[in-house]
């Protein structure tokens, strides 16, 4: 029973004098170029997803703006049963959920369709956060192998259920996002060389059950010219349009790749290529800059955390959004294989957006309330 | 409720700021190789993506030239270009439906069942960048299946209804040899044609799968002039194919303009080739008219023909073998490319060498008793009664065979062949549009090395009358007896001009003189008087057929072609392949020679009574034109020069 951990405390004018105002105005200005983005890519759409974007994205600040007015400290209660929660709607797709172009990622839950893969990155950051904050506490040595067992764990029966659906890209973000923070911990170095060689042995006993289709673009990554039509072409269109962009971009709304439909997903997977096509280099170094500086500030809020908890929060949302956008940025423009990442704040969709904002609203909590006893 | 840990004692220790600093290490590690990897797409290889992107949308479309034209001299139209509306099918755009779109498009189109297996072939075997490449399904389709097509077309993706042009023959199978046709090009020769075009030097697009070049005729022969320069449209499409309408192009570069071909204005006057045509009563063979004072062609009947409307790409194979498997032989340009027993018409050859070389004089005179003898053979003559004594002009004039044995038999057959070949047979005439034979002239060498028991001094007294091995085309004898007529050996020709569309002259041709025949005074008036007689003068196998106004100077023929037996049998009497064919030749007026006929009907009989009525036709009509032309021009003369007056 902690008695300075209270829900009216938060109403305190005091909480937002150390707000992190510079990682509100990073993202804003991410998700405004985002919008801006998408106008272009929807140009001439019968239905411009820009705007149901905005709506998505005035969502998203309100989740992030709740969940900044309580101490942090409280969703430690909450981490387990919302953990299991998406658990239970993980395993639930699999009899409900709906199909889309060949996977099961959706489930209706009243009149909202949700993604719970999307759910379960928060849900995967704040069971571990919890774990580590507990954890640690109690050891006096760095953990060897039993004592990862159950981080592992946590992170692993999500990041599977995730990858059955199929859903390769965000099962990897998951699993990513976990290892992150399980690094952050404190671990042997001899336990996290052993789990590397594990690692990577999985990964090559894995590779004959991939999907057909996840090997294709495997195999494709390593030579994309090979079929162009097939499933190259994805990866060679984007190429495409990354590099056509040239230094300045062809400007706003003039893309020809976008415009005619060459690029394929271009609102959500690969929207990063409409901003490269239309933006050029130059907008590209500044919206990556504009991420970097993000995953840098939330680092910094990481280091200045009050708590173990918090730290490890702010580890998890930076983890998320820096595995998300490098995974997608290197995916559009071809250095790494073709697997589905949003690049969060930029690609179109509710569950992601939401996610991304949630995600700010820990980080700003955990920020705000870095000198507060 | 679980046990919650109170609070870490301070900010971070050590262990954790290392693990940030490695953390942000390897953060700014991860936005310097993405930014390297944009470098290196953006700036380093920038330009050749953006010519990929521009290669995505840029389509180039061939805005196909129109072809020339091919007028007569008077500007009537021979041949034309028309739209034919062609319904395509692009497979990559249909993708997996193709089948059933196909399918469709059968019942919408009323396909044949040849037409859908030949769709249903393409569509199999369009593999890769071919499945880009429209195929046709159906030319020529009508106008309500063209608005049922339209109504369909959301449900129809990859299909198209292009207006190509199309040549047109307005004439249908006149003239269809010497206009010749069109068809699609081959693998090999498309090869070949676009190969070969650098060092013409000229602009023209390459040739395409799928493009029609001329195959006969004229088609053929100037295929390069008549062709003319295709130009390009660019448009933008979407990634399924789709035309884009927009600001994606520049004005400027959007279209290339075609260049149309060029049109040939022949030396034939359609108007006396209809009359030609009219009066042609034969099934097969050739009347030929010729400009006596420049070789050009006048006229060219040549039967039978196929229909060159029908042979451009719209006939079907059954059709095909069916023209192929015709005992008439259509496909034939029976003017140059078959030769013939020229009969009585060659007697003027033999008059000619007789005279030259000394055997006969312009005065000899010849006994007919109806037969000719010479050792053991007996030769009949025409009259089975005899003509009595003949000079030149009788032996001529009533085709007197007895008078042209007793030549034979002195001249033999190298002093006739000498005297055949300088009057240009033998030999191809140098006319160009369509590929010639040379016909045969014997000497004692050819009937030794071609005759089974070598020559024979009886052989010279068959080709003294066109027969035995003598053997001519129609364009031969009309070269011929424009020489007997003016001296001139031409070379028949029969395109004048080349025009561009504009109507400027690009090129002219000039009568060719492949020689000239040099031969006494006399021999010419012999031959002259005995072709005058023919026509005009009582005893004339042709006297029938003398025109009121001109006088013409002509010669009938009748060749055998199959040796007859001991009884005459009358045309009706015979099989149509063993009846004989029917001559006549002659050039008006016989004083200023202007115009030559020639006039070959197989296997009609006797040249006065099938052939020569035919040429009388001919020349009637080609005075009358001419005076009708005359007053015209007198006409336009006058009406012109009034308004200028005033």
């Amino acid at each position: 029973m902690a008695p300075e951990i209270s829900l009216a405390a938060s109403t305190d004018r005091r909480r937002y004098a150390h707000f992190p105002w510079h990682v509100a105005l990073l993202a804003l200005a991410i998700a405004g170029i985002g919008l801006w983005n998408l106008a272009a890519a929807s140009r001439g759409a019968r239905a411009p997803v820009w705007i149901a974007q905005s709506w998505w994205m005035g969502a998203g600040l309100l989740v992030a703006l709740a969940l900044t007015l309580f101490d942090y400290r409280a969703l430690q209660r909450l981490a387990w049963p919302f953990y299991g929660g998406v658990v239970a709607l993980l395993l639930l797709v699999f009899w409900k959920g709906r199909t889309v172009m060949g996977a099961r990622r959706w489930i209706g839950i009243g009149p909202v369709n949700v993604q719970p893969s999307e759910l379960a990155k928060l849900a995967v950051i704040l069971a571990l956060a919890l774990w580590f904050h507990v954890d640690d506490e109690r050891r006096k040595d760095a953990r060897g192998l039993l004592g990862l067992a159950p981080p592992l764990a946590v992170t692993l029966v999500p990041a599977l259920l995730v990858l059955k659906q199929p859903d390769l890209g965000t099962a990897l973000v998951v699993l990513a996002v976990g290892i992150t923070m399980l690094l952050f911990a404190r671990v042997r170095f001899l336990t996290l060389g052993l789990l590397a060689l594990a690692a990577s042995g999985a990964a090559l006993l894995a590779f004959p059950h991939l999907k057909p289709y996840q090997r294709k673009r495997l195999e494709t990554f390593l030579n994309p010219e090979g079929d162009a039509l097939g499933a190259g072409y994805h990866a060679l269109q984007s190429k495409i349009a990354v590099g056509s962009g040239q230094g300045l971009g062809k400007g706003w709304g003039q893309g020809t790749q976008t415009m005619l439909s060459f690029l394929p997903e271009q609102h959500t997977d690969f929207i990063f290529s409409v901003w490269a096509e239309e933006h050029g280099f130059v907008g590209c170094a500044l919206l990556l800059s504009l991420y970097f500086a993000l995953v840098g500030s939330a680092l910094e809020i990481a280091g200045n955390a009050r708590d173990r908890f918090g730290h490890f929060l702010a580890i998890g949302v930076t983890a998320m959004i820096f595995w998300q956008t490098t995974i997608n940025v290197g995916m559009v423009t071809g250095a790494l294989p073709v697997v589905g990442v949003t690049l969060p704040l930029m690609s179109y969709g509710g569950s992601s957006v939401l996610v991304v904002f949630a995600g700010l609203g820990l980080l700003a909590n955990v920020g705000m309330r870095r000198f507060v006893n | 409720m679980p046990h919650l840990p109170p609070s870490a004692p301070g900010a971070s220790p050590r262990s954790v700021r290392s693990r940030l600093a490695w953390a942000g290490a390897g953060v700014l590690l991860a936005w310097l190789l993405l930014l390297a990897r944009l470098f290196q797409l953006q700036i380093v290889h920038g330009d050749e993506y953006k010519g990929r992107a521009d290669e995505n949308y840029v389509k180039e479309l061939r805005v196909p030239a129109d072809r020339g034209q091919i007028l007569d001299r008077g500007r009537t139209v021979l041949v034309d270009s028309r739209p034919s509306y062609d319904v395509t099918l692009t497979p990559f755009y249909c993708g997996k439906q193709c089948g059933d779109i196909l399918d469709r498009l059968a019942a919408v189109l009323a396909l044949s069942s040849d037409e859908l297996a030949r769709a249903q072939g393409l569509l199999a075997s369009a593999g890769a960048l071919e499945r880009f490449r429209p195929f046709t399904v159906k030319v020529d389709v009508k106008r309500e299946e063209l608005d049922a097509l339209e109504a369909n077309a959301l449900d129809l993706p990859g299909v198209d209804v292009q207006a190509t042009p199309h040549r047109f023959y307005p004439w249908g199978r006149q003239g269809g040899h010497l206009l010749g046709y069109m068809s699609e090009i081959g693998p090999d020769e498309l090869r070949r044609l676009d190969e070969a075009q650098p060092q013409e030097g000229s602009r023209q697009a390459p040739y395409l799968p799928g493009d029609f070049v001329g195959r006969r005729g004229l088609e053929r022969r100037y295929e390069r002039e008549l062709r003319g320069v295709d130009g390009k449209r660019r448009i933008a499409v979407d990634a399924r194919g789709r035309e884009k309408v927009g600001e994606l192009i520049a004005d400027g570069s959007r279209v290339v303009p075609s260049t149309p071909g060029h049109n040939l204005v022949l030396s034939i006057d359609w108007r006396l080739q209809q009359v030609a045509e009219k009066a042609f009563p034969a099934a097969a063979g050739v009347v030929l008219a010729m400009d006596a004072r420049t070789g050009f062609l006048l006229a060219v009947v040549d039967r039978p023909s196929p229909d060159p409307n029908q042979m451009t790409g719209r006939i079907t194979a059954q059709a095909l073998q069916q023209i192929r498997a015709d005992p008439l032989q259509p496909e034939l340009f029976r003017s140059v490319q078959q030769h013939y027993h020229p009969g009585s018409t060659f007697k003027p050859v033999t008059t000619i060498a007789a005279l030259e070389e000394g055997i006969f004089r312009p005065a000899t005179v010849v006994q007919c008793p109806g037969w000719f003898a010479m050792g053991r053979a007996r030769w009949r003559c025409d009259a089975e009664q005899g003509h009595g004594a003949v000079d030149f002009t009788h032996a001529l004039g009533a085709s007197c065979d007895v008078f042209f044995y007793t030549a034979g038999a002195q001249l033999g057959a190298d002093l006739i062949a000498r005297w055949a070949r300088r009057l240009g047979l033998g030999a191809p005439t140098g006319f160009d549009v369509a590929g010639e034979v040379p016909g045969v002239i014997p000497d004692v060498a050819w009937s030794d090395a071609h005759v089974a028991g070598g020559y024979q001094r009886g052989m010279a007294v068959n080709e003294a009358i066109g027969q035995g091995d003598v053997n001519v085309t129609p364009m031969q004898q009309v070269v011929l007896y424009g020489a007997l007529a003016t001296g001139i050996l031409w070379r028949p020709q029969v395109v004048l001009r080349v025009e561009d569309a504009d109507g400027r002259v690009l090129q002219s041709f000039a009568p060719e003189e492949r020689g000239r025949v040099a031969l006494a005074p006399s021999t010419r008036a012999t031959v002259l008087r005995g072709l005058l007689a023919a026509v005009n003068e009582p005893f004339g196998t042709a006297y029938a057929q003398r025109l009121a106004t001109v006088r013409v100077a002509g010669k009938t023929g009748t060749a055998q072609v199959v040796r007859m037996g001991a009884r005459r049998l009358r045309a009706e009497q015979v099989g149509y392949f063993e009846r004989d064919h029917a001559w006549f030749a002659a050039f008006a007026p016989a004083e200023d020679p202007q115009i030559v006929v020639v006039v070959l009907a197989e296997h009609s009989g006797f040249g006065a009574a099938a052939a020569a009525p035919t040429a009388h036709a001919v020349l009637e009509a080609y005075f009358t034109l001419q005076q009708e032309d005359r007053a015209a021009r007198a006409g336009a003369t006058r009406t012109g020069g009034g308004p200028g007056g005033t």
